[in-house]
Parts: C-alpha cells; structure tokens; sequence
C-alpha cells in the first residue's frame, strides 16, 4: 500500500522530523496527487478535497514525530487522511442519518452473476467515477479505503466505527448502491445518445 | 431488523454474494475457503460470480487510481516557492474588485446622489426619504401586507424545516399541516378595539368609536370622536375629531387639527399641529410644524430636519433639529442641539434657553426669554486626545469580547469556518472589498423599489453587523497565529479575545489607525463570505442518501444457502 511508483520515503520522513523544509517539500511533492485523489473521491466536492488535503499536510506536519518508521508510510498517511475525511463527512452528516434508515434496512438481491459481469465489463473508468460522487457517505468511503488505498477490514471498521464483521456487509451494500448508480448513469448516457 | 435468513432472496444451493465477497478478499478462514474453491470449481454459475465479483473490484481500484484531475494550484501553491510566485494573482484580484467598485460608485452611486441632493433628499434625510416618501412605494398598507404575507412565509418554512426531518409518511404530514391550519383559523381574542383596513378610511363627523382604533391605510381621515387610542400606519393622517388617548402613527403626512387629549407620538416625514393637544408631543421627521393656533398642555420632544414652533407649548421644549425656529409661547425651558436656532419676535420662552450647535444663534429683539440663551458652539478635536475617548475605547473593547462570546458560543462551527477561511488572506481581502462594498449597493438598490425594501434592509442590517462580527474572526485569527491552532471551543474564545484586544489596540493608533480597521473588516467580511459561500456548497452529491450508524448484518455471512 503505497502511493502509485513511490518507495518508501525513509530519509526524507527522517530529514523532515528534523526540520528540513526540502525534504518536507520532497514529501509533499511526492504524496500530495496520491492524498488529493483520496480526498477527491471520499469528499463531495473539489474545494473540500482540495480544503482537506491541506489540512491532511498540516496535521501531518506536526504529528511526523508518532509515525512509528517501521512501519509503512504511505500507511499510515491514508489511516490519517481517511481518519480525517471520515471526520468531515460524519459532522456533515449528522443531520441526515435519520433520513437513511429506510435504506439502511432495504433487503439486497442476488445479482445475477452473467449479468454482473457483463455489466462491469461494459464501464468504463469515468463512469464509475460517476457513479462514486453518487454514492452515500459511508458507502463511498468504504470503497475508497478498501479499494483505492487498500486499507484491511480491521482498519475499515476501526475508521468508521462498525464492528468488524459489519465491515463484509458495509462494502456489499456500498457495491449494490454503485452499481444502481451504474446503472441510472448508464440510462443517462443511453438517453443522450438517443 | 428482520432475521437475515427472510432478507437475502437466493438461488438453492449457490454460494451467497458475501460469501464470494469475503472469499475474494481473503476474509475467510482457510476451511471455509476450501469449500468455496471447491464448490466453485464446480459450479459454473458461482464461478461468474467470483470472477464478476473480482473484476468489480479491480474496476473500482482503476477507476478511483486513475489521475482524472490536475493537482490544483492551490494544493502546488502549498509550497513556498510556488506560493510566493502566486501572490500576484490575490493583487489582481484585489486592484480589479477596487477599480470595479470604484467605477460603480462613480458611475452610479454618485450621480444618483447628486440628484437627490438637488431634489431637496440630502443624506442625511436618507431614511425619512426611504421610510416615509410615497413617491417611492405605496404606503404603509401595501408594507403591512408584504409584513403579513413575509411572516407567513418565514412560519410556514420554519415549521417545514422542523418536521422535515420528524415526518416522513404523509398521513403524518398531513396531519401536522391539518394542526397548522387550524391554529391559524382559530379567532383571535376580542378585544375592546376596532381594527380598519382599505385604501382610504374616514370616521365620519357624527360616528363615535368606543375603544381604541387601528388603521392601516392609504388616507385616513378622523373627523367623528374616538374613546381610546388611535394606532395609525397610512400615508395620510387627518385627525380632526375628538381624540380622548393618544396617536400614534407611522406616515407620511400627519395633520392633527382636532383635540387630542393624551399625547402625539408619531414618526413621519411632515407633522402639523394645529388643533390642541392636552399632554406632550414626540416626534420623529423631517418636517415638524406647530401652528400658530395650536396648543400643546405638555412638552415637545423633537428629532427632525427643520422645526417651527409658532403656537404654544405648555412645558419645555427638547430639539435635534437642523433648523429649530421658535415664534410661539414655550411654559418651560427650551434645550436645543443642531445646525441653526432662530427666536422670532413674537416668541416667549418662560424657562432657561440652551442651544448647542456651530453658529450663534439669531435671537430677536422683541423676543421675551426668561434668560438669555446659553450658547455652547460644537467644536471637533482630535478624539483621542480626550479621556473620554480612553474609556468608550475600554467599553466598547468589552461590548466586543461579549458579542463574540455570544457568536462563537451560538455558532461554533461557522465561527471555525470563517477563522479558517481568514487564513486565506487574499481570497479574503478581494471578496471583502466586493461584498463589503457591494451589499450595502445592492440594499441600497433593494431599498428603492417597492418590493426590496424589506429586503433591503433587512440586507443592510445584516451587513451592518457583519462590520463587527468581521473583527470578531479576524481577532480569532491574530489570535490562532499568536497562541497556536486550537479546535475546541472555549480555547478558541480565549484566542479570539486576545486577538481583538490586540487588534483594538492598534486601531487606537492615530492615522493609521482608521485604515487598519478598514483593512480588518474588509478582511473579516471576506473571511465570513467565504465560509458562507463553503456552507451553502452541496454537502453530499444527489442521488442515494448517506448510510445511517450502525450498518445492521442485512447479508449473511458464510455458507451456503438451502432453497
């Protein structure tokens, strides 16, 4: 787990606990698209990702001296920023939670597997992307964590504070409400066509 | 929650979605993942569905690594270098929202001005030509309906926001709007009052109304006897019956010809009085005028633009008038601030005169005065070099660190949101300088046309305190640099006191100080724009609203699935 083409920045992390501003600015140069794109598909909108990676870098800045080295940084970089989405998100959402119990409770189907799969295999990239910005909070970020910055189901449920064993059906729902928005983009496109 | 079993709808003997999900993630333990491989091996159709399941997956990752979007400039701005090789974009800004202000000030502002200057409006008569000129609405009736109607609206959609989220089925709906309805089409309570309302009301000579009277008009007209009170909010106000209490009124034009036993109390843009008045008059207007033949028992309180007082006053006189002149009788003592006083030759004061105001007063020679006038002339120092100055700055330090208390303990998040956005200087200072500017513009505007001026100035009120509220962020954010970034709240309220303290004490500094409080508000009024403009942003893209906590296991996990 680490941002796309970047080894693990162990001289920089150290030079930047010192106090050198270069090597602070290697980091940021090397994490910012990686946190930005995190941020961009966790959050709603670009000004907060943009909002959010700043502050990401900032907390980042003053708490480099807990990252433990043996560990992994971008690891750890991701635990911070989902952390601090997750945060942005469940104070916004305080106020919506009672209008998604009925969701909450709707029974999932089976797909139809043939079908499924010939679903995928029409979608592109974007339209996905799409289909994500229509997604829920809660389902969304669980698709980002464990798909963009492939977070383990422990950390997951340590995120967004769900039992572990919820963490299985929290993606399974997140994966059904894409692929109804899939779907409604589809009939979007399908209508602009004609 | 409906046991799990009722709620997943399965094929006999497939493997269940989560089962393939946990599988393809590696979540399962080994055991049970063996008899998914082998069932899977089999099974032609569980087969597609791991791989279909195992595709999705990949196609999510794909998608969301794919780099779609450049790195903001904002977020490559972050670094100094680049930062600094950006500054000159927040100068652009800045000098083109001046100039652009500017240009609207001169081209519109101004002549608008001018024209009223030389229509007899001078600026100081801003409000009485808002308030009570008919030339620019219909009156107070039409005001009051657009009141009523606005109330309504801000009852109904205050009762929507708070059932909107209580009520979701629309037998309950309907119930709550059943209540609503039938409060408001419950009676009020009688009362011993009688309420009018048309485009033009007389009381005719021989009608004698009993209780107090309220009117809301174009013209009204009271020529018979009322018992009580008259409340009058119309354009035109004759009252030439009996009146036993007192009037008060809101109008254009009152002329109060008649006998009324209490007292006047009215804001207007012309009162006369001409008939006898038993108590005492207030009056807020441009033009106030006591006829020759008129009589007041009590005192006279004025503020208005230009004053005459040709009858009697029975008590003393106190005027905030621009131009004050006096050619009657005054029974008490006549104290007087504004622009001119002049004591006609038929004029007879009892008591002392004091006048303060920037010329000498122009007293007749017949004019009989109990003593001569006292004459203080208004003259402007440098204010601070009074102590007077030291102890208002002091008060109206504290009156601040009040108001902010009270904003940041009312609304803690927004008041974090515009401390936040201030760290943005430039984006602050460029959007200051056109909402600081331009809303007052826009209320102005608003103002002038029948149905904005409720709007208007309400966005002038509204703009008015952002001047201080702006302070208040901007004293947060001196704060935040000089004692650190805090996020909880009462640490928060002690950066912003030591903030505004501090930056209240550097508007103290003469000459320079004034433009540091300019600079602050248009910075604080930008800050708090921005954090507006942020809050009013979509919180979450349309579609599927967010899940609720905690996720209830809807799905089984594990197994296979008998028919």
């Amino acid at each position: 787990m680490s941002a796309p083409g970047i080894s693990e920045p162990t001289e920089a992390i150290a030079k930047a606990r010192a106090g050198d501003p270069e090597a602070w600015g290697t980091l940021f140069h090397d994490y910012a698209p990686a946190m930005f794109r995190f941020c961009r598909r966790a959050l709603p909108t670009r000004e907060d990702a943009e909002d959010a990676t700043m502050e990401i870098f900032i907390k980042l800045r003053r708490n480099l001296g807990q990252y433990d080295s043996t560990r992994s940084f971008s690891a750890w970089l991701y635990k911070v920023a989902a952390n601090h989405c997750w945060d942005i998100l469940r104070r916004r959402k305080v106020r919506q939670d009672k209008e998604t119990e009925d969701v909450e409770n709707v029974p999932l189907e089976h797909p139809d597997p043939s079908a499924l799969d010939k679903m995928i295999e029409e979608r592109s990239s974007d339209e996905v992307r799409k289909a994500l910005e229509k997604l829920g909070a809660r389902a969304r970020m669980a698709l980002v964590m464990r798909y963009y910055s492939d977070m383990s189901y422990d950390e997951i449920a340590d995120e967004l504070g769900v039992r572990r064993q919820f963490v299985g059906v929290v993606l399974l729902r997140a994966r059904h409400e894409l692929r109804k928005a899939l779907e409604g983009t589809a009939a979007l496109t399908a209508g602009g066509r004609a | 929650m409906s046991e799990p079993e009722d709620e997943v709808k399965l094929p006999a003997r497939h493997l269940d979605e989560m089962t393939c999900l946990l599988y393809i993630d590696r979540q399962l333990d080994r055991a049970r993942g063996l008899e998914v491989s082998a069932h899977a091996a089999d099974c032609a159709n569980c087969r597609t569905l791991l791989r279909a399941l195992e595709r999705e997956s990949r196609l999510m990752t794909r998608s969301m690594l794919e780099e779609d979007e450049p790195l903001p400039s904002r977020l490559a701005a972050f670094q100094e270098q680049a930062r600094k090789s950006m500054q000159w974009i927040w100068g652009l800004v800045f000098g083109l929202a001046a100039t652009g202000v500017y240009a609207l000030y001169e081209g519109y502002v101004q002549p608008w001005q001018q024209k009223l200057d030389e229509a007899g409006f001078g600026g100081s008569n801003l409000l009485s030509l808002m308030i009570f000129q008919g030339a620019f609405w219909k009156g107070w009736q039409s005001m009051l309906t657009l009141i009523e109607v606005l109330a309504l609206v801000t009852v109904g959609l205050f009762c929507a926001a708070y059932f909107r989220r209580r009520i979701r089925r629309g037998s309950a709906l309907a119930l709550v709007v059943a209540g609503l309805c039938g409060a408001f089409a419950v009676p009020a309570p009688v009362a011993a009052s009688e309420l009018r309302h048309a485009d033009t009301i007389t009381i005719a000579k021989s009608e004698k109304i009993k209780g107090d009277l309220f009117v809301t008009a174009g013209r009204c007209r009271i020529d018979g006897d009322v018992d009580g009170d008259v409340f009058a909010f119309c354009q035109a106000v004759d009252v030439n019956g009996h009146v036993t209490g007192d009037v008060i009124g809101f109008a254009q034009s009152i002329h109060v010809s008649g006998v009324v036993d209490g007292n006047i109390r009215v804001g207007c843009n012309n009162l006369t009085l001409s008939g006898t008045l038993g108590k005492n008059v207030l009056a807020f207007g441009d033009s106030l005028r006591i006829d020759s033949d008129a009589k007041a028992g009590g005192s006279a309180t004025v503020f208005g633009g230009t004053t005459s007082i040709d009858g009697t006053v029975g008590r003393d006189i106190l005027s905030f008038a621009g131009l004050l002149s006096i050619n009657g009788a005054v029974g008490g003592n006549l104290k007087a601030k504004g622009e001119t006083l002049a004591i006609g030759p038929t004029a007879k004061i009892q008591g002392s005169s004091e006048f303060e105001g920037k010329k000498a007063p122009e007293v007749a020679a017949e004019a009989k005065l109990g003593s001569p006038v006292k004459f203080t002339k208004t003259e402007r120092k440098p204010e601070y070099r009074s102590g007077h100055y030291y102890v208002w700055q002091v008060i109206w330090g504290a009156a601040f660190v009040l108001f902010g208390l009270v904003l940041f303990v009312l609304m803690p998040e927004f008041s974090r949101q515009a401390t936040r956005s201030a760290e943005r200087i430039g984006a602050s200072l460029g959007l200051g300088v056109l909402v600081g500017c331009g809303l007052p513009i826009a209320a102005l505007i608003a103002c002038v046309t029948v149905v904005g001026l409720f709007l208007g100035l309400s966005t002038f009120f509204l703009w008015y305190a952002s001047l201080y509220f702006a302070q208040i962020i901007v004293g947060a954010l001196l704060g935040q640099w000089l004692m650190g970034r805090t996020d909880e709240l009462w640490p928060r309220i002690g950066r912003m006191i030591v903030g505004l303290l501090l930056a209240r004490l550097c508007f103290l500094i003469p000459h320079v100080g004034g433009w540091l409080k300019f600079g602050v508000i248009i910075w604080g009024i930008g800050a708090i724009s921005l954090a507006l403009y942020r809050r009013m942003q979509p919180v979450v893209a349309a579609g599927i609203p967010p899940m609720a906590s905690p996720m209830p296991p809807a799905a089984p996990i594990g197994g296979m699935q008998p028919a």
